[in-house]
């Protein structure tokens, strides 16, 4: 009888049921478009992040020496140490954050002179390292491939012309930063020789590069020169040898800090250090972006509430005869309250569907507009919007429920 | 117990400045129709509105089929009128978009039990058995007020408590009606009807008058069937 009542109500009143639903689809369909691109985008806008390069740096554990006479120092010094390159691959395969290390390039710096458009001699950095690598250790992926990784993984923002180095093919390509390029007098395709002075034995190694692309990344990059690791460590005679190991994580809570301290566990005699600004910036941005969401999400919410307590409050007042009837004839508060609060509750349930539906046609837009990709379904998000828009019409309709448990029988019946 | 209703001293204030009832002294017997009349603005409603528990008293004792009711508070006050009272007003008050049936089958279910057949078989005593699925907009004032005449008896009521039953009611309607009540009052329910009516007042067992919230006179009517407007 209670749900005949109900459905025959809603039925009469089509019109302002319908209104009180749309109130509710307006703000269900933000909220869950902003929770489903909130919630699927996470990673992409951490991956965006990756974009601007690593966040992690590994460098050897270096002792410091303290030097002097008894009882005063005079400075310390610091011992040269090295990354063995073979144990490279245990960053990859670390414990609980594996995943979220996209990728790494190790690096091996050594300054080496060159000749200069003008004829001087000039000495320039030139650094060792992976292009795109694959890493024999690391578990391979579902197709059975192997991991991949270097530059070109960890630094998308490079802006090369030419060729990229291939790792391992040629030992003469090299890429050269744009402002070392023009110091050099080199373009695409030029050849050139470097030399390297060990410093300990002050033998000289020369060797000739080929210029396969030119790098342009607003960064020290521009004045460096890069080769294949091999080649580096064959220059200065440090086989299997790096300096320090950049890390791109993927931080969509940004544990960088937890990363770091995994990668030291895997690897004792580094030390792993988050990118301080970056992260910060990402977690900034990750954060601002949520409060705006949220924000946005609590007006329009606020919004679909207010829109159905006026129509609640409508529907009391014009059924306050029929409140005084089914009071008079026995209908407690608690029944009253029911019977409008299950109006509400459905009013919530049918603007949480639709308003679910097009809240993830409304995510979909944003992702391809702002993200240029799809946004997956986030199952968890039907659920909360259901619930959050039954209680949004549930907490509207308090205040006019009130009022319906108010209604005097005797006066209303009488027509007052 | 052949008294169902007692009033002793009941006062009803509205504000500080008007005094509906004052000092009604009443005792009413089980099984009889009791007419309440007077002018308007004299606290008939009033006072029917206080026996129904639609309304309390501001001051004196109210005992209804041996509860006193100035002893319940809202909740029990409703209990009270859903086990006891069944009301007949004036302007019907159906639900407009419930059936007859439903209308009738409404009261039952805020008495806790839904017995369709009974429902019908109300409707059908009270003569409009052939209009159960009828919307009260599809009913003439008559058929709407045996309707609510149905929905007041449905629950086996105590008391049926009448304000103007047949005041919208043109002449053929209005003996239609009281016909009903006659045969109610046969059948041994206690019915209370307010009126304006004075020919209906001559149905009654007993005829009360209230006049500025005192009653006026107390006359028990010898019995005058057939006599109907």
């Amino acid at each position: 009888m209670f749900m005949r009542i109900l459905g025959k109500s809603i039925a009469r009143r089509k019109q302002r049921v319908a209104i009180a639903i749309v109130a509710v689809v307006m703000g269900a369909a933000i909220a869950s478009a902003l929770m489903t691109t909130s919630m699927a985008m996470k990673d992409k806008v951490g991956q965006q992040f990756r974009n601007f390069g690593a966040n992690i740096v590994v460098i050897p554990k270096s002792d410091t020496i303290e030097v002097g006479l008894p009882g005063i120092t005079f400075g310390s010094v610091t011992e040269q140490r090295y990354i063995n390159e073979s144990d490279l691959w245990k960053i990859k395969e670390i414990a609980n954050w594996s995943a979220n290390v996209l990728g790494y390039a190790p690096f091996l710096y050594q300054v080496v002179g060159v000749n200069g458009s003008d004829g001087r001699s000039l000495n320039i950095v030139l650094a060792g390292t992976y292009f795109n690598r694959s890493v024999e250790n690391v578990t391979k992926d579902a197709n059975g491939n192997l991991w991949a990784t270097g530059i070109r993984r960890i630094a998308p923002y490079w802006d090369i012309t030419g060729k990229w180095v291939k790792d391992g093919n040629d030992r003469r390509e090299s890429i050269v930063g744009t402002i070392a390029a023009k110091a050099m007098g080199l373009s695409i395709g030029s050849v050139y020789s470097v030399n390297y002075v060990n410093p300990d034995t002050q033998n000289v190694t020369t060797r000739d590069l080929e210029v396969t692309g030119i790098v342009n990344s607003g960064g020290a990059e521009d004045s460096q020169i890069f080769v294949d690791m091999e080649v580096a460590q064959e220059i200065s005679n440090r086989p299997g040898k790096v300096h320090s190991v950049q890390v791109s994580a993927l931080c969509t809570n940004c544990p960088a800090e937890l990363i770091g301290q995994e990668i030291e566990k895997s690897l004792p005699t580094v030390q792993a250090k988050s990118v301080k600004q970056l992260v910060l910036a990402e977690n900034q941005i990750m954060m601002q972006l949520e409060q705006t969401m949220t924000l946005v999400t609590v007006v329009a919410l606020g919004a679909s509430a207010l829109g159905v307590m006026t129509t609640m409050t409508t529907n009391v007042i014009e059924r306050r005869k029929e409140i005084g009837l089914l009071k008079s004839i026995g209908a407690d508060n608690r029944r009253i309250a029911a019977l409008f609060l299950t109006e509400a509750a459905i009013i919530g349930l049918a603007g949480g569907a639709i308003g679910y539906g097009i809240g993830l046609g409304l995510a979909q837009f944003i992702g391809q507009s702002v993200f240029q990709s799809s946004v997956e379904i986030v199952p968890i998000a039907i659920p909360i919007t259901m619930a959050i828009s039954v209680g949004i019409a549930l907490l509207a309709s308090a205040l006019p429920v009130r009022r319906a448990t108010q209604v005097e029988p005797a006066a209303v019946l009488r027509g007052e | 117990m052949t008294q169902i209703v007692e009033l002793e001293g009941v006062t009803k204030d509205y504000g500080n400045s008007t005094r509906a009832l004052s000092d009604v002294r009443l005792s009413l017997r089980k099984g009889n129709w009791t007419t309440v009349m007077g002018p308007s603005g004299s606290g008939k409603t009033t006072m029917l509105n206080i026996i129904g528990c639609l309304d309390s008293p501001t001051g004196g004792k109210v005992n209804i089929a041996g509860v006193d009711i100035a002893g319940l508070d809202q909740r029990g006050l409703t209990k009270f009128r859903r086990e006891n009272i069944g009301w007949i007003f004036q302007q019907y008050h159906l639900v407009p978009y419930l059936t007859a049936l439903e209308n009738v089958m409404l009261s039952q279910f805020y008495s806790g039990i839904v017995d369709e057949p009974l429902a019908v078989e109300m409707l059908t005593k009270v003569g409009i058995g052939h209009r159960l699925q009828h919307y009260p907009a599809q009913l003439s004032g008559g058929e709407q007020q045996r309707v609510c005449i149905a929905r007041a008896l449905v629950n086996e009521p105590s008391l049926i408590l009448a304000d103007e039953p047949t005041g919208n009611l043109d002449q053929n309607n209005g003996k239609i009606v009281l016909d009903l009540l006659e045969r109610l009052r046969e059948e041994g329910h206690t019915i209370i009807i307010v009126t304006h009516n004075t020919e209906i007042a001559g149905l009654g067992d007993r005829t009360i008058e209230l006049v500025d919230g005192k009653i006026s006179l107390d006359r028990i009517n010898e019995r005058k069937h057939g006599e109907v407007i």
